[in-house]
């Protein structure tokens, strides 16, 4: 099938409503591997269908209003029998959030602070120079990787002073730095030990660089 | 998702296991073939399966010497291997002891999703309640019952008054629409 004729056809809307017949369809999608226009306008309606189902499915509130005589109108909620106890409970609702609640909320936002970091290289053999965390405390570890190196995945082991191996998760991206947040745990003072792994594609691990150390010094 | 041609220096840096080349390969071509699949197989476990075998048998033949020959028609070949792989299912042949190459290429991944992913991921699905929040009822309704619902479509174009070539149009427009917001 030529690119012009699948246009003229509007083949790409008969192939997502399964409108084509086989033969048709068998071609088309010859036709859609070979041509990126195609590929990347089935590429992009596929992408459309599947977030448009995800937002349909969301539930709709949905208003359902039975005319019936016996029942009182709208208006009658405004009687003071029905207004006044709803306007006592909203205001309960507003003092409540002002006193309460956005305090709250503030209090937690001005508590939140940026973990303790320290950065390494894995072409070095480690940085000198302490970080300080509290007991209980994550860090963040910042990974100077080399650049000769190109795995679809990777992973990281941090050794403890005490010898104990913990596989952290390490995000890579397409800058030189990479950074490991190392989760709050019971750790202790020492020198730790960071070694970044590739992993290829049949599963096997490769050393990315040098073992990297740092000092970690915990607090009280 | 930019455009790589699929030139001698595509498949050389496939063939060498390149990351950002073999992470561009199966994104291309990974919805292609699960659209291709999911019009064939019925169940999600059989067309990851099929797909993952398509992506396995393509990486295996690009590393022989004999392997893909003529490297713009890479496309063609990827489709031709689903086919085989297609035809081999419904015969429900039995399964060969795999070669120790193609074990070595078991679990192709999906394209992974990072955090930048993530968030490109809630800008798309903004820009896609946008345009269906800009749709008619009618028409929202039309993709919703075909979709999702997926409720036969002759039966839902009866219902809402329009006919087959009206649903087409719409999703013409609505694909153009979300192509251009899509790729800003």
């Amino acid at each position: 099938m030529e690119h012009s004729e699948a246009i003229q056809l509007m083949a790409a809307e008969k192939y997502l409503l399964d409108e084509l017949p086989a033969d048709e369809r068998d071609e088309f999608e010859e036709h859609l591997f070979g041509c990126h226009e195609c590929a990347m306008d089935m590429r992009t309606a596929s992408v459309l269908l599947e977030q448009g189902k995800a937002a349909l499915a969301e539930p709709e509130v949905a208003i359902v209003r039975e005319k019936d005589k016996s029942r009182p109108g709208l208006l009658s909620w405004l009687r003071p029998a029905f207004a006044i106890p709803a306007m006592a409970a909203l205001l309960l609702v507003i003092g409540y959030q002002n006193l309460v609640t956005f305090p709250q909320l503030t209090r937690s936002l001005n508590q939140l602070k940026v973990l303790p970091a320290i950065t390494v290289h894995l072409l070095t053999y480690g940085n000198p120079s302490p970080l300080v965390v509290h007991r209980g405390e994550g860090f963040l570890l910042n990974v100077i990787v080399p650049s000769d190196h190109h795995y679809p995945a990777y992973v990281a082991d941090l050794r403890s002073p005490a010898g104990r191996v913990e596989s952290v998760a390490i995000s890579a991206s397409a800058d030189d730095t990479w950074s490991i947040q190392v989760p709050g745990a019971n750790r202790q003072s020492g020198t730790y030990w960071i070694t970044v792994y590739g992993v290829t594609a049949g599963g096997q691990n490769v050393k990315v660089g040098v073992d990297s150390s740092f000092q970690l010094q915990v607090q009280q | 998702m930019q455009f790589h041609a699929f030139d001698s220096l595509y498949l050389e840096q496939l063939r060498a296991g390149d990351f950002r080349t073999q992470e561009h390969f199966v994104s291309y071509f990974s919805e292609l073939i699960r659209l291709k699949l999911g019009k064939r197989l019925h169940s999600r476990p059989e067309i990851e399966d099929a797909r993952q075998e398509t992506f396995t048998r393509v990486l295996s033949a690009l590393r022989r010497d004999d392997g893909v020959r003529q490297p713009e028609r890479l496309g063609a070949f990827v489709n031709s291997v689903c086919n085989n792989v297609l035809l081999e299912h419904y015969r429900s042949a039995s399964q060969e002891a795999p070669s120790a190459e193609e074990e070595a290429t078991v679990n192709i991944p999906d394209p992974a999703l990072s955090a930048v992913d993530i968030i490109a991921n809630r800008e798309i699905q903004r820009k896609v309640r946008h345009i269906l929040d800009e749709l008619p009822e009618k028409d929202r309704r039309l993709i919703k019952e075909i979709f999702l619902d997926e409720r036969d479509k002759d039966e839902v174009c009866r219902d809402l008054g329009v006919n087959r070539e009206y649903l087409r149009v719409l999703l013409h427009r609505a694909k153009k629409l979300f192509k251009s917001l899509y790729l800003k």
